[in-house]
């Protein structure tokens, strides 16, 4: 037995992995993430808008997700609010903007770069120097300006509250989101697939992803060289709880039921390890697995649903579930923002509340965020927060072992023969540390 | 340049906002990252011991996070950098993480009390203290815009808290769309408006906070007054504010008036602005 301690870059924040290795193999593993900043307790005492500025400064790259999570908590808090199409269509937009965002950076920053160090000679993945990590930095700096016409910047925007949006836009705002969610679109097709539109989506429609060239087909033929097509699979259990009007929405897979339906009284918080500052979440008393593979199987992703019969959940369907999914996104949103155009007069606010000091109530908002299901959870009286709580989708990934179970990560690592897989199997949870912890 | 980007309690930001911006891939022509936790391939730990032990040679230290106040590593890489800067308001004034722990500060302030992890007298081997970039997150403009400058050997002015002049001496105020409802005093009727300015009820900070925001605009394209939402002064050490979307009124007034605008003033000037309001931007359209 050998313990071997790993330090972690290329991921939001800091992580750490403790691998206990035995016979050539990894025999058990423990994920640390250190740094609480206390963001739940600061919002403590407040009065409830101010959980719209501060909640987004859980994370830098999904800090998008914690305002839409924190709107919906507190106007469920607050009861009654009415939304405008139009406003709920924004929100929307934004949000699956925030998402694509994070894929693309993910896969040319995180995810091609641990390659080079299995001794690929992919120079233009190179941190820094390399054509496509650059290009990658270049498209998702693009998209981010979808939100920030509607929500005025990106990342810390708090322009969805209650009621509805702070912004109100005009056609020529449509028209400029609608040309750079095209170009981000050619960018999929281009450089991710490396085909046109109408070959993609008959491949799509057939779910034959050997088919697929361009970035996404080097990652391929690089898994199945280094035997990663296979490995890193976890209990296979999946759970989506938020929506993404039309690809996404909520249900689970219990490893051999596919169910249309979350019972949210289901979600449970147990006891942490001594090892692990991070909560347990479980289903039904069980441990699982949220995010993009999640959404994309429980949606009937014709590439996702083959990859998965193949490879059930390993390194490689996880990855592409990620990647892939920014088509599906990218489809809503353009569709979406055509819709606009026919809201253009509908108000982008009501106020939903008679006087602050009589707001009171408990609140859920649950989001799907780029790594998966986040929820929040706020207690208000007159008007003042008196507890605050979030479930963020790394807790569920991430978040160590309970006294029956392994945590989800944990499994998926145990049994590799090498520690940089280790590390990339890791890395294919989208590890967001910050968010982990908060 | 050598520079070295590390990260301590942070959300990461202002990794982000830099990765933002169109200019990146251009100053990556020009300084060399040694390295960026968020974005290397290569061991932090080598590195660092390669840059204590003097064998690479460290130009620009940028730390992204608030401090713990007896963190050692940190404080010792400033000390050998030629310069240092704090980007983003935790790493400036501690921030969030310090709000409810007394053990955490920024580099060379906690808050608007100056000391910090460094000693209010610190000063790096270039000669300047720490270049304090505040924001929640500062914007990309300014990180490389200081980057680049000092690259070129120009050392910027600071103001009192260490911040660039160049980005930190106009108000926020400047260049919002809404200015000319500021002028005449009219405020929305809702949110949700283009019209009305968010100083007289929602808390809007823009007048009482120095950035360069709704000039250079965020994402090239936007910013939060114009989007309608006020402005929270992320820029200044007492963000996040109790009360972040109401304007504190006392007497009839807002409890804080306008940098530099007096009471006596104020007074006057609002009162004869409501009554001369051209109606254009009374009524929503």
């Amino acid at each position: 037995m050998r313990i071997e301690k790993r330090l972690l870059s290329r991921v939001e924040g800091i992580a750490e992995l403790e691998l206990i290795w035995g016979n050539g193999y990894v025999q058990d593993v423990k994920i640390k993430i250190p740094s609480s900043r206390g963001i739940e307790r600061v919002l403590e005492g407040r009065p409830f808008m101010d959980a719209l500025v501060i909640t987004p400064r859980v994370c830098g790259i999904c800090g998008h997700a914690h305002l839409m999570a924190c709107v919906r908590a507190l106007e469920d808090a607050i009861g009654n609010v009415k939304l405008t199409q139009k406003a709920k269509l924004v929100r929307d937009i934004t949000l699956t903007v925030e998402m694509i965002q994070n894929h693309i950076k993910w896969f040319y920053l995180f995810v091609m770069p641990d390659f080079i160090r299995l001794g690929e000679k992919i120079e233009d993945f190179e941190p820094f120097k390399g054509k496509k990590w650059k290009k990658a930095i270049n498209v998702s700096s693009q998209v981010v300006k979808i939100i920030a016409i509607f929500g005025g910047q990106w990342p810390h925007s708090s322009y969805a509250v209650p009621g509805g949006i702070t912004s109100n836009f005009t056609t020529s705002d449509i028209s400029r989101a609608l040309s750079i969610a095209e170009s981000v679109a050619e960018f999929f097709l281009e450089d991710v697939v490396g085909m046109d539109e109408e070959g993609f989506r008959s491949f799509r429609s057939a779910g034959l992803w050997e088919e697929l060239k361009g970035d996404i087909g080097l990652f391929v033929n690089l898994c199945i060289k280094h035997k990663l097509e296979k490995v890193g699979s976890s209990y296979g259990r999946l759970l989506t709880g938020g929506e993404v009007f039309p690809c996404i929405t909520p249900g689970h897979f219990t490893g051999e039921k596919k169910l249309c339906s979350l019972n949210l009284s289901k979600i449970k918080e147990v006891g942490s390890p001594s090892y692990s500052s991070v909560k347990v979440v479980r289903y039904n008393g069980l441990p699982y697995e949220t995010g993009p593979l999640s959404r994309q199987f429980l949606s009937n992703n014709p590439f996702i649903k083959k990859l998965y019969k193949a490879y059930k959940d390993s390194y490689m369907t996880r990855v592409m579930a990620r990647l892939l999914e920014i088509w599906e996104l990218l489809d809503a949103i353009r569709e979406k923002l055509y819709g606009l155009y026919a809201l253009i007069k509908e108000p982008s606010y009501y106020h939903p509340y008679q006087k602050v000091e009589k707001v009171s109530g408990e609140g859920l908002g649950m989001v799907e965020a780029a790594r998966g299901t986040l929820i929040h959870r706020v207690h208000i009286s007159k008007g003042i927060i008196t507890k605050y709580h979030i479930i963020t989708p790394s807790v569920w990934n991430l978040g160590p072992r309970c006294e029956k179970y392994l945590g989800v990560a944990e499994k998926a690592i145990i049994g590799l023969e090498h520690p940089l897989h280790a590390e990339m199997v890791l890395r294919s949870f989208d590890v967001c540390s910050v968010c982990t912890t908060h | 340049m050598n520079v070295l980007w590390l990260q301590r309690l942070s959300c990461c930001g202002n990794t982000h906002s830099l990765l933002n911006c169109e200019t990146f891939n251009a100053l990556l022509k020009e300084v060399n990252f040694l390295f960026h936790p968020s974005l290397s391939l290569e061991s932090e730990e080598e590195l660092l011991s390669d840059i204590t032990k003097g064998n690479v040679k460290l130009d620009l230290l940028i730390l992204e996070g608030a401090v713990k106040m007896d963190d050692q590593r940190i404080k010792e890489l400033c000390y050998i950098a030629e310069y240092v800067i704090a980007v983003g308001s935790c790493a400036v004034y501690g921030n969030v993480p310090a709000l409810k722990d007394g053990n955490v500060c920024g580099l060379q302030y906690r808050f608007k009390e100056k000391g910090g992890l460094l000693g209010e007298d610190f000063v790096s081997k270039g000669g300047l203290p720490v270049i304090n970039l505040s924001g929640c997150p500062a914007h990309p403009e300014w990180i490389v815009g200081v980057i680049r400058s000092l690259s070129k050997g120009i050392k910027p002015a600071l103001d009192s808290f260490g911040r660039p002049k160049e980005f930190y001496s106009s108000l926020t105020h400047w260049g919002c769309t809404r200015n000319e409802y500021f002028e005449w005093k009219i405020e929305p009727e809702s949110l949700g408006s283009k019209k009305g300015c968010l100083f007289y009820n929602y808390g809007c900070r823009g007048p009482m906070t120095y950035s360069s925001c709704n000039t250079i605009l965020w994402n090239g394209m936007n910013s939060k007054t114009r989007a309608g939402t006020p402005c929270f002064g992320c820029t200044e050490f007492d963000f996040p504010r109790v009360g972040l979307f109401e304007t504190k009124q006392f007497a009839g007034l807002p409890a804080e008036l306008p940098i530099g605008v007096s009471k006596r003033g104020y007074i006057m000037l609002s009162g004869v602005a409501k009554m001369f309001a051209p109606e254009r931007l009374k009524s929503e359209d």
